[in-house]
């Protein structure tokens, strides 16, 4: 609180020693947790098979951009959306019944749809610093059902065939595997090499404190919710073209499954701390963790419960973690 | 920025919703079809019923500044274990979701206190995790209660307007708002809300209080949906969001506000009752279910955006900048929540 008291400069090594310390840890509880799936997963039937992997990293692709949408949010402090399965739904519509337009366009369109209605979102939450939680629960509701009332409840087809080119395999590997890895790499650079990345831990880590420094908060986590909706907007272009047909239910429970994904991947909910790669590697824990699960049986319930203790085991080992960095 | 000190918002919202929807509700003459039976207001406390044991919960944590999300998935479960546990007898139904309930709040209670943890992710995996615990017990199937003599006894109609479901309800909140107003917990529950490190720095036992808090709220919680369940006779897995935003919108037109500290029992009792007269207002209208979708979202975005903090700095800013006063004192910021 007390800016002017400047911490002595031991202390303040200390310190940066401890953060270094308490993110490898994170780093390498993440690491175990994974390499734990993996055993369990090679005792596991026909799970250590080349169409299986393949489930696994396309389950992880889908999952994986939209949870990467999600990391800007988290990131910039504004905690999480919950509205990304409806989003991505209604983005989907948008996206199929533009084809005949062409993919590029299509996708085009996608993509300023889905970073306009998560933008005016993040609009609210940094300028106004509105509740996220509650603020995006409203939009889930909002945009579901303007999405049911504009299309009466039917699926949209699709008005052309240009979206079949997403479903394309090259190399055996589905496309949206190499975009996930393209984008983790482009959202990666964006954190760490430019000036809004930088921006957006600051805001993140303490808001009071970036705006009294002078930094835009309104307007970088205006930008951090653009981006999370062009990227949502990528999940539901492939998630549609997948299904070749898009309904209100399009984004499932892909809401939990990416929050599940980010703060598997040990990044913290209050902010200020994460990276697009973590969240990589909480999206391929994630899909691992549902197809072991699936493989041996269990119902969807199941995984969901599952997916839910795991976030709640994460959430307090960063938090115990991050703990002995502030006290 | 408050000009007006006993106009604060902890009364003056709760009786403004409340008013503004009792005039609605008795024009409705006016503006539609039918007219106002006495059906109508016993589905209005009918609706209340449902809806009220979750606000109330919600709105407990939120006075005492946090927000439990888990209550829908609390809610949820509860009513699976009424109809799953209660085929034999209810009251095992009813005991296990209120045992349930209460063991689910208190691992987040002593999670939340215990490592100081902002309640906000730890209920948000519990609501996931709740959620996938129903669904497997159902195997994601709607199960339905066949001991009919318990459906219609908590829907018939008590003294023309109630029945014993809207009574059981409205006792919880005479039951809370008297602990909460004849005890020091009243207090003690909105000073952890405003000021964590002050309160527990005055004697305020916060962790103990933070614990009975969330175990309230799971009570609560999981009571509300053995009610549900009772009351249609079957249990769904998946409630979706519909029932959060609306003890949401209740709890926040109730007085409560989200940086905590704020709100009362009777204020929560007067924004779901608000919440319900608008709900059956809907109905009567006979609006499609999406127009009353996006009605609640409206609804629930534009408290949402009036109750956030740095609107309310914004608007001085601009207003400090447009007749800008000699000597006027500097907006001073509001203190950061210390978890």
């Amino acid at each position: 609180m007390n800016v002017t008291a400047a911490p002595s400069a031991p202390s303040v090594l200390r310190r940066r020693r401890q953060r270094t310390r308490n993110e490898l840890v994170v780093d390498v509880v993440v690491v175990v947790a994974v390499l734990a799936v993996l055993v369990i997963g090679l005792t596991t039937d026909r799970f250590v098979t080349v169409a299986n992997a393949k489930a696994i990293v396309t389950s992880a692709s889908l999952v994986g951009i939209a949870a990467l949408g999600l990391t800007l949010i988290m990131i910039g402090g504004s905690a999480v959306s919950l509205a990304i399965s409806p989003t991505v739904a209604a983005v989907g519509m948008v996206f199929l019944s533009a084809q005949s337009l062409g993919l590029v366009p299509a996708l085009a369109m996608a993509i300023v749809f889905g970073a306009l209605i998560t933008g005016v979102q993040g609009a609210v939450v940094g300028y106004a610093a509105a509740n996220p939680v509650v603020l995006t629960i409203a939009a889930s509701f909002a945009i579901a059902g303007l999405a049911a009332g504009i299309t009466g409840g039917v699926s949209v087809s699709p008005s052309g065939l240009g979206y079949d080119r997403l479903n394309a395999t090259p190399g055996g590997v589905p496309l949206s595997v190499f975009v996930l890895l393209l984008l983790t790499l482009a959202v990666e650079w964006t954190l760490r090499r430019t000036g809004f990345g930088r921006s957006l831990y600051l805001v993140g880590e303490n808001r009071p404190a970036a705006q009294a420094a002078g930094l835009p908060v309104g307007r970088t986590t205006t930008v951090a919710w653009l981006g999370a909706g062009a990227l949502f907007a990528v999940t539901a272009a492939f998630t549609a073209a997948f299904n070749t047909s898009a309904n209100v239910n399009l984004g499932g429970t892909l809401t939990f499954d990416a929050i599940a994904a980010v703060l598997a991947g040990g990044t913290p909910i209050s902010g200020g701390r994460g990276s697009a790669l973590r969240t990589l590697a909480g999206a391929v824990l994630i899909a691992a963790v549902s197809d072991i699960l699936l493989l041996r049986g269990y119902s969807t319930g199941v995984q969901v419960l599952v997916k839910g203790l795991i976030v709640l085991l994460v959430v307090i080992v960063v938090h115990v973690l991050a703990r002995g960095r502030h006290a | 920025m408050k000009r007006l000190p006993r106009a604060d918002p902890e009364v003056l919202l709760p009786v403004t919703a409340l008013g503004v929807t009792v005039i609605a509700f008795l024009l409705i003459p006016t503006y539609t079809d039918s007219t106002v039976a006495t059906f109508d207001v016993y589905n209005t406390l009918q609706i209340f019923a449902r809806l009220g044991p979750l606000a109330l919960a919600l709105g407990l944590t939120m006075i005492a500044g946090e927000f439990d999300l888990s209550v829908v998935g609390t809610y949820a479960l509860g009513g699976m274990l009424t109809v799953q546990v209660g085929q034999e007898h209810f009251a095992y139904g009813v005991l296990a979701a209120v045992g349930a309930g209460a063991a689910i709040g208190l691992v987040q209670g002593c999670v939340i206190a215990g490592l100081r943890i902002p309640s906000m992710p730890v209920t948000l995996a519990t609501y996931i995790a709740l959620l996938g615990l129903t669904s497997a017990l159902s195997g994601g199937l709607t199960k339905t209660y066949s001991n009919v003599t318990v459906i219609l006894w908590v829907d018939q109609t008590v003294l023309t307007f109630f029945s014993p479901r809207s009574l059981i309800t409205l006792g919880l909140f005479v039951l809370v708002a008297l602990v909460l107003g004849l005890s020091r917990w009243g207090r003690e529950l909105r000073a952890i809300g405003a000021d964590r490190r002050a309160s527990r720095v005055a004697g305020v036992r916060v962790d103990r209080l933070l614990v009975g808090t969330f175990v309230t709220s799971g009570v609560l919680a999981g009571l509300g949906g053995s009610l549900l369940s009772l009351s249609l006779g079957s249990a769904n897995p998946d409630p979706g969001v519909q029932p959060l935003i609306l003890a949401a919108a209740a709890a926040l037109l109730g007085g409560v506000s989200l940086a905590g500290g704020r709100g009362s029992p009777l204020g929560l009792l007067a924004g779901i009752l608000a919440v319900a007269l608008l709900a059956e207002i809907a109905t009567l209208a006979a609006l499609p279910a999406y127009v009353t979708q996006l009605f609640y979202a409206g609804l629930l975005g534009i408290i949402v955006v009036v109750d956030a903090p740095d609107l309310h700095k914004g608007l001085v800013r601009l207003r400090t900048r447009l007749r800008p006063e000699p000597g006027s004192p500097r907006p001073i910021p509001e203190s950061r929540e210390t978890p």
